[in-house]
């Protein structure tokens, strides 16, 4: 057996065996504990698992791409904000509103479009000015929560369509509208990070920045390329999400950075660039929805929930830690 | 390396372990999802009380549940109560319109829905059993009231002129309130007038500017009327700086910056909201319609009225 080998099958199936024991626990604990009749495992309960898990999941996707290139976008949950009142305040100017349900692609289209050009003017400034990416996304964040506030003051702004919320909690081939996007957003970042250029750049940039420029890669747009994308994955989010809730308060998405960013990390992808797997973001993904619903199901106090997250993801690093040590010294022998 | 990874495992189990506590005997199963428990006391008062009137109620099982704040995770905790089956489902909605679709589903799987505290907008009334909480109409009379009253032991009922601050533009709280003083003031005292009035958007340091340019406008102000305490106490702050004595300060919410200034006899009265009276008031309304019983659609609990006269029956409001 090759030196390693063992520490890089417990690194990339440390976040399933993780599912696998929280699966276990819940439905053992909720046995005694929960005051429903239904298991935990019930197919209807894991269903809904997966289309909560969208609005986080579909920017973790994005996040892993950044993370992997070495930068970090803190900006995605005011973007998500941002969006979400351009999809639902574009229903109702007279121009569209004439349309009837016509104005949804429209409106779509519109807020997709948003998320991209707030992608492209984080990553323009990042490839530009040379500013590391985390307090650039950190002055946009409070930029772009800015505009949300400026939008409509403390209002929420509302449009409850309901065509719009029919498609929206369809369910084709069992699952949920929220759900099918996720997996189709999962398979699609999957393939750009394993089976193109691209995605072997994204690689290289965040193992070794000066190697890749050296190698001809051109960074700088590279980067800002990386930025559109998971700008338009927070803004698939927000159309995903408020097509079927229909109002957005102008706080939505606080701290969603944070959950996307814990996601990524329990999913093994390093602070530091070089490494990660969208597959593992996937069950990081799973894993942190997973632990909320599995807490409400045995009736865990609601303050405990963020608690228990918190020790779960240092326990995380902490294994991921020691396993990378391990792994380095044996390379020596 | 296997030692280590047992250990983290073992750190894991444990904080889930320790999470857990719940209990599971017969009856209603209720669950409810309320906007942000700990944001503010009145929420965290409300929290335990609902808690506390569930447990002494053998009747009921509640699975009580926390937004946080955020509609995402409320409208999937209320889908999480329609997949466990409860048998009824109480939101304290943290955005009025975006928990519709929500409310729906609930509506269409068979689950009473019960709001509690603020209403959801009227597009999902028929989707809702009942609305249990205060009713901002009523408070905003009973201040009126509490005001004339005032009035008439001065002896000035025939020429006293009032200011009202109001609450931020747009919150049915702030209208209703609004609505509830300047439609019963009129009818308790006629010769009353009420001079102007300016939002004060739920905030002391707005209301005190507000006050201020009030004082400078009008030499004569006999009462002002806040859409609650927080401004009430911002407008008495402006009357203190300015040297304006014998002005009558009366909310239309009773906030603990307002009940330590009328122990100092500075503000005379307002409307007494108890958090406890709005959680115990929900759960009842929740078993009320699970018994089938004939509830009301807008089922409002009281708020009595408190003055300087009949504090002491009063404990201090806990935010």
């Amino acid at each position: 057996m090759q030196a390693g080998t063992l520490s890089t099958f417990l690194k990339r199936g440390a976040i399933w065996g993780f599912i696998v024991l929280e699966l276990i626990f819940f439905t053992v604990a909720g046995e005694f504990l929960s005051l429903s009749e239904t298991a935990f495992m019930d197919a209807g309960n894991m269903l809904l698992l997966f289309k909560q898990s969208a609005p986080i999941g579909i920017i973790a996707m994005g996040m892993t791409i950044v993370m992997i290139n070495g930068n970090i976008d803190l900006s995605v949950g005011a973007i998500y904000a941002l969006c979400a009142v351009v999809l639902l305040d574009s229903m109702t100017w007279p121009m569209l509103a004439g349309l009837g349900d016509a104005a949804i692609p429209l409106a779509w289209a519109l807020a997709l479009l948003t998320g991209v050009a707030l992608g492209a003017l984080n990553g323009l400034i990042v490839w530009k000015t040379g500013v590391d990416a985390f307090i650039v996304t950190l002055g946009s964040m409070l930029g772009y929560r800015g505009l949300v506030f400026m939008y409509n003051g403390e209002q929420p702004t509302s449009h409850l369509n309901w065509t719009l919320v029919d498609f929206a909690e369809a369910q084709f081939l069992g699952l949920h509208t929220a759900t099918w996007f996720l997996l189709v957003v999962t398979a699609a970042i999957w393939f750009l990070m394993n089976k193109t250029v691209h995605g072997r750049n994204a690689y290289a940039i965040g193992d070794n920045r000066e190697a890749a420029v050296n190698a001809g890669i051109r960074v700088g747009p590279h980067m800002m390329i990386n930025f559109m994308i998971i700008g338009f994955l927070a803004a698939l989010s927000a159309v995903v999400f408020y097509s079927e809730s229909g109002s957005v308060n102008p706080n939505d998405g606080e701290l969603y950075e944070l959950w996307v960013i814990t996601a990524v990390v329990l999913g093994g992808t390093k602070l530091t660039g070089g490494a990660g797997s969208i597959v593992s973001t996937f069950g990081g993904v799973v894993a942190i929805q997973l632990l909320r619903k599995g807490l409400a199901h045995i009736g865990a106090d609601t303050s405990t929930v963020n608690l228990v997250i918190g020790l779960i993801l240092i326990a995380v690093l902490f294994l991921d830690r020691q396993l990378n040590v391990k792994g380095k010294e044996e390379l020596k022998i | 390396m296997k030692l280590r990874t047992a250990l983290a495992a073992t750190v894991a189990c444990t904080a889930l372990a320790g999470a857990a506590f719940a209990e599971s005997h017969g009856g209603y199963k209720i669950g409810i999802t309320q906007n942000n428990v700990g944001v503010d006391s009145y929420q965290t008062t409300y929290e335990q009380a609902f808690i506390a009137a569930a447990e002494a109620n053998d009747m009921v099982d509640t699975v009580v549940l926390d937004a946080g704040g955020d509609v995402a995770r409320q409208i999937a905790q209320v889908e999480d109560l329609i997949q466990q089956e409860v048998d009824a489902i109480i939101i304290w909605p943290t955005n009025g319109e975006a928990v519709i679709p929500a409310v729906r589903k609930a509506h269409k799987a068979g689950i009473p829905v019960i709001v509690t505290n603020s209403n959801i907008a009227e597009q999902g009334f028929e989707f809702v059993a009942s609305f249990s909480g205060p009713d901002n109409i009523t408070q905003g009379s009973r201040a009126a009231e509490i005001m004339c009253d005032k009035f008439k032991d001065m002896g000035i009922e025939t020429e006293a002129r009032v200011v009202q601050i109001s609450g931020q533009p747009g919150y049915t709280t702030a209208i209703e309130r609004a609505k509830g003083f300047e439609d019963r003031l009129p009818e308790v005292c006629p010769e009353v007038t009420l001079v102007e009035t300016q939002p004060g958007d739920w905030n002391r340091e707005k209301s005190q500017k507000v006050m201020e340019a009030f004082l400078v406008k009008y030499d004569d102000i006999d009462g002002v009327y806040a859409g609650d305490d927080n401004m009430g106490v911002g407008a008495l702050n402006a009357a203190k700086a300015a040297d304006r004595e014998g002005i009558i300060f009366v909310g239309a919410t009773n906030f603990s910056v307002g009940y330590e200034a009328m122990e100092r006899g500075e503000y005379w009265g307002s409307i007494y909201q108890s958090p406890v009276d709005d959680a115990e008031a929900a759960l009842q309304t929740a078993i009320d319609v699970l018994e089938g019983k004939e509830v009301p659609f807008l089922n409002y609990f009281d708020t009595p009225k408190i003055t300087q006269d009949n504090m002491g029956d009063y404990t201090k409001p806990v935010f």
